[in-house]
């Protein structure tokens, strides 16, 4: 029979994680919100860049800017893998990151070399142990995703697409599907793609000074919007994941502590009927 | 005749609404946008940008990015855009020393990429206080 004591000191302990669990909840619910506002003002954004970009490549050709080059042989794959920085949010990062060791297996399967860029501390922490000399660099993710972030990142990559160091470019990160799914998701960054549902009737624009120079800008900023879309949208799985994880890990203290009490009630029953029979047997033999 | 203007931004919608007039610093120049404007596209540089409506005109410094003009209505993206009232000038002046105190001691023999990240950032400094102070006046 557990002591009363244990009993009660157990129920205070669940019910202090309860606190916390319960406020980690109401915390990231609010920096959802605040995920999914940033979310919805990139949007016009991308999808405005998107839109030009397409119509802008249509009439050129493949190398018409470096970005656009597909190179025969890839010998060399870079992975940005975007996470967290922080834990407690279920399988969020677990899911991304297998997900992210399981494409790069494939890729070296095919003789290909790997690199790695992480977003996120949690993506730096799983590699060093397994892959530390494919480790390019590492942007942890500060409070708040910044659109600064993305072009810092997209700088890093292109560059090193430009040199030659890498054919391709590919972004792990987590889409944000809805509150309770998030599926880790790769997209190829470079060499760059405008897929194109440039609407067909549009007239063709005058371009000023001339498709090429125009692109120069454009092509560069493009990767640098998907990053950050990327980025925010990871941003937002997180907090969701978080606050799906603490939903259920406060239900999980709830039924715990309803639990011990139930078994504080029948050890507190049981002590008491324990001494009545102790009495009245007392009273007995007298 | 007034048309639509749409300034974005990756954080959002810095400006919208009907206007007469938009002075954008193109690539190849300041060029000015009246209403049935040719469909045109064209980069932009950091610098101000103009914008005459019907209840006057306002400014704003945007960093680089592209206009896009078709005839009823104007889009421009840009890394960033503020409005003249949102500039903090203090903060201006004290990115303008920064940068330039930075370029004097770099003077070229530096890391490229870094140098011309503090030129840019030299440029955005001087464009917020220009459009700072023109609306002081």
């Amino acid at each position: 029979m557990p002591n009363l004591k244990d009993i009660q000191r157990r129920i205070g302990s669940i019910k202090k994680t309860q606190q916390i669990t319960r406020a980690m909840r109401m915390v990231a619910g609010a920096k959802l919100r605040r995920a999914q506002t940033a979310s919805e003002n990139a949007r016009p954004y991308a999808d405005r860049m998107r839109a030009t970009v397409s119509q802008v490549s249509e009439g050129v050709s493949e190398d018409a800017h470096p970005f656009f080059e597909q190179r025969e042989s890839v010998k060399k794959v870079e992975f940005v893998v975007a996470v967290s920085d922080r834990g407690l949010c279920g399988g969020f990062n677990s899911n991304a990151l297998k997900f992210a060791a399981k494409q790069i297996a494939e890729r070296e399967a095919e003789g290909c070399k790997i690199s790695i860029t992480t977003a996120g501390k949690r993506g730096q922490e799983f590699f060093r142990r397994r892959r530390a000399s494919q480790l390019e660099g590492n942007y942890p993710q500060q409070s708040w995703v910044t659109y600064g972030q993305a072009t810092e990142i997209a700088r890093a990559v292109s560059g090193r697409f430009v040199s030659g160091e890498v054919d391709e470019v590919f972004i792990i990160y987590n889409e944000f599907v809805s509150v309770m799914t998030q599926n880790p998701k790769a997209v190829q960054l470079l060499p760059f793609t405008a897929e194109g549902e440039s609407s067909e009737d549009a007239l063709p624009y005058e371009i000023e000074p001339d498709p090429e120079s125009l692109l120069a800008v454009l092509v560069p900023k493009a990767v640098e919007v998907e990053i950050y879309r990327a980025l925010l949208e990871n941003q937002t799985g997180e907090h969701a994941a978080r606050m799906a994880a603490m939903e259920s890990a406060t239900r999980n203290t709830e039924e715990l502590v309803d639990k011990l009490t139930l078994q504080f009630n029948r050890a507190r029953q049981a002590a008491i009927t324990k001494e009545l029979v102790e009495i009245v047997s007392g009273a007995e033999a007298l | 005749m007034p048309f639509d203007l749409t300034i974005v931004t990756p954080e959002g919608e810095a400006y919208r609404g009907s206007v007469e007039r938009v002075v954008l610093p193109g690539s190849e120049g300041e060029f000015g946008v009246l209403a049935n404007h040719e469909r045109f596209l064209s980069p932009l540089r950091v610098g101000p940008v103009e914008i005459l409506s019907a209840e006057g005109s306002v400014y704003a410094a945007v960093a680089d990015g592209f206009a896009e003009v078709d005839g009823e209505t104007v889009t421009v993206l840009v890394d960033s855009c503020e409005l003249e009232h949102e500039i903090d000038a203090a903060r201006a002046d004290c990115a303008l020393a920064a940068a330039q105190q930075y370029l004097d001691k770099a003077a070229g023999n530096d890391d490229p990429d870094r140098y011309r990240h503090f030129e840019a950032a030299l440029e955005r400094a001087r464009t917020r206080i220009a459009v700072s102070r023109r609306k002081s006046q």
